[in-house]
């Protein structure tokens, strides 16, 4: 595996060579790609809700939004201000400061888990050895703040559509994180750069949805699961608990709950893309193209095109994982809660666990298909 | 043990199943997405009622002679008709005349048993109001005509489903001078008449011949 481009490293130098000492010059990089990695999550929100509301209006022929901004597209940042600007509202009987932390708390660790999304081989803002579980550590996180935001509403619906979030959350958590060990246990290594590596050698065939097309599913469920995506927005189901937990919620407390749910829905593509699609990588590996194009594989263009196809390529495998979410939405009637807990319990965790010990035994019968 | 594994192979075939009714629901809905979108833009483009719309409904007072027909065939008995016997005449003079729209559900039948016709429906379905008070029309109100969509500057009328070209899906573009499929009531009409017109002579001619 060729390094890839090193912005880091790249930066570091130049400002040296400008005269800053090497420790100050790490320290002005060290803000700019998070910086980057929240503009990103931002503008991905307003991507998605442009698709979202786009994709649900040609499902069901209708135009959408198209008066704001070129097709619409600015309907996002529209709703965005409307919410800024409305009256912000804490119930009288609410406990003020669990009703105000809430969406905090569910928001920060979804932008948190941006830590680890690889976009390329240097791509990514801190390449964790335990990457992969920070996203899972975190994503636990979040029922936390639902339930607090349920609770502190003092309001049944909300505190029924907290409890909802919660238990789906947990029960669908365990069945995610069997799916990611078996990857896990392929690629040899948490670290969701390695993860990506160990796919890409072989190009489109190499992806580990050939090798984990029962985990790939399970995942994908799960992830829906976590996000509260249709089949499963059970929290929030509008004709049974108006709006659950963000019932008493106004204003930007409440778009912090959109906000949340739309990144945790990139993310949840993101790293589906990652642990299945091949991440960053082309479907005909990079190598054999310049080999045959008789290029240098370390020559300064390939590397920029090569990273910026990683960069396409990713959002591209998120963006259709999204796409794919939003017609399922119009497709799938959503579950009850007794049959989301069976689907979670008795359906997704022992196929889950089959599919950990099929790995396991595959890995061992057959060390070259399935990581060593 | 045989039992075992015929359950977990029914469970499996069942979510085979469950899978493969997805994937059909999953092909509708992207197949719908190929469809061109029907919408009509309301404030800009509107939909052209038809001619039996059963939209707001318009009164003409001189006509009206206090009869309360309306009233009786009302299923909730919602025309106000404010009269008075004048002596003189031996007949009722109409004073006021209302019907609230707020609670009338179109349902045409006052319209419809009106002795002097004196009652119509007319297109106009706009009836928003920032007090349910306002839909209360007098006498005045209901004798004012609604403001035909084909004639209004701001708007460009759209026709309906029904009164488009054969074929055709989408009231926009249309080519101009296309009719509904079918022929026009006024062309059915015209043939009669012509029919009608051509037998009256010889129908005459035949009466002369039986009288002679
Ligand atoms: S039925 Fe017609 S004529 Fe009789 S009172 Fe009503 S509107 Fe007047
Ligand atoms: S349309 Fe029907 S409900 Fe309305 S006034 Fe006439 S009879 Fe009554």
């Amino acid at each position: 595996m060729t390094p890839g481009i090193d912005l880091q490293g790249t930066f570091v130098r130049a400002l040296t060579d400008l005269g800053l000492p090497a420790g100050a010059a790490k320290t002005v990089w060290i803000p700019l790609p998070m910086v980057l990695m929240l503009i990103v999550a931002t503008v991905s929100i307003f991507i998605c809700v442009w698709l979202e509301r786009k994709i649900s209006a040609a499902a069901q022929q209708r135009i959408g939004p198209e008066y704001v901004g070129p097709l619409g597209a600015l309907q996002a940042v529209a709703d965005g201000v409307k919410l800024i600007f409305k009256a912000d509202i804490t119930p009288a009987k609410a406990d003020p400061w669990l009703f105000i932390i809430g969406p905090a708390i569910v928001v920060i660790p979804v932008f948190l888990s941006f830590l680890i999304v690889p976009f390329g081989q240097n791509l990514v803002i801190t390449d964790l050895g335990i990457g992969i579980f920070l996203w899972i550590a975190l994503s636990s996180i979040t029922p936390i703040g639902l339930l607090m935001a349920g609770y502190s509403s003092n309001n049944k619906y909300s505190l029924l559509g907290g409890l909802r979030a919660a238990a789906q959350s947990i029960s669908y958590e365990i069945p995610l994180a069997l799916a990611v060990l078996a990857v896990v246990m392929m690629s040899n290594g948490l670290s969701t750069i390695d993860i990506v590596n160990q796919q890409s050698q072989y190009g489109i065939l190499g992806w580990n949805i050939w090798r984990q097309p029962v985990g790939f599913v399970i995942f994908w469920i799960s992830a829906l699961a976590e996000c509260e995506r249709l089949p499963f927005d059970l929290p929030e189901a509008e004709e049974e608990l108006v709006a659950g937990y963000q019932t008493e919620y106004t204003g930007m407390k409440f778009g912090l709950f959109y906000v949340g749910s739309y990144v945790n829905l990139m993310l949840s593509a993101l790293i589906v893309s990652v642990l299945y699609l091949g991440g960053w990588s082309f479907p005909v590996p990079v190598e054999s193209i310049t080999a045959l194009l008789g290029i240098s594989e370390t020559a300064p263009v390939v590397q920029i095109v090569a990273a910026s196809l990683g960069i396409v390529m990713t959002m591209l495998k998120a963006y259709l994982l999204v796409f794919l979410t939003i017609l399922l939405r119009w497709t799938v009637p959503r579950v009850r809660i007794d049959q989301l807990l069976d689907l979670g319990w008795k359906f997704l965790l022992p196929i889950a666990l089959v599919n950990l010990l099929v790995t396991a035994g595959l890995k061992l019968t057959l060390p070259g298909f399935f990581g060593g | 043990m045989l039992n075992f594994l015929k359950q977990v192979g029914d469970y499996a075939k069942e979510t085979a199943q469950a899978a493969k009714f997805i994937g059909q629901g999953l092909s509708v809905t992207f197949d719908h997405m190929k469809r061109r979108p029907v919408t009509v833009q309301y404030p800009y483009e509107k939909v052209i009622p038809s001619e039996r719309y059963r939209g707001r409904i318009h009164f003409e007072f001189d006509k009206c002679i206090a009869c309360e027909v309306c009233v009786r065939v009302c299923p909730i008995n919602l025309p106000v008709v404010d009269w008075e016997f004048n002596r003189e005449t031996k007949k009722k003079t109409l004073n006021h005349y209302s019907i609230d729209f707020g609670v009338c559900i179109f349902c045409g039948n006052c319209v419809e048993y009106c002795p002097t016709n004196c009652l119509s429906m007319t297109e106009e379905y706009e009836l928003a109001s920032y007090d349910r008070h306002n839909l209360n029309y007098d006498n005045v109100a209901l004798g004012r005509l609604p403001y035909k969509v084909t004639e209004d500057p701001m708007v460009a009328p759209m026709r309906e489903f029904a009164y488009l070209p054969k074929g055709a899906m989408d009231p926009h573009d249309l080519p101009k001078g296309t009719q509904r499929a079918g022929r026009l009531p006024k062309d059915i009409l015209a043939e009669i008449e012509a029919e009608e017109a051509k037998k009256t002579p010889a129908n005459a001619a035949a009466e002369e011949k039986s009288s002679s």
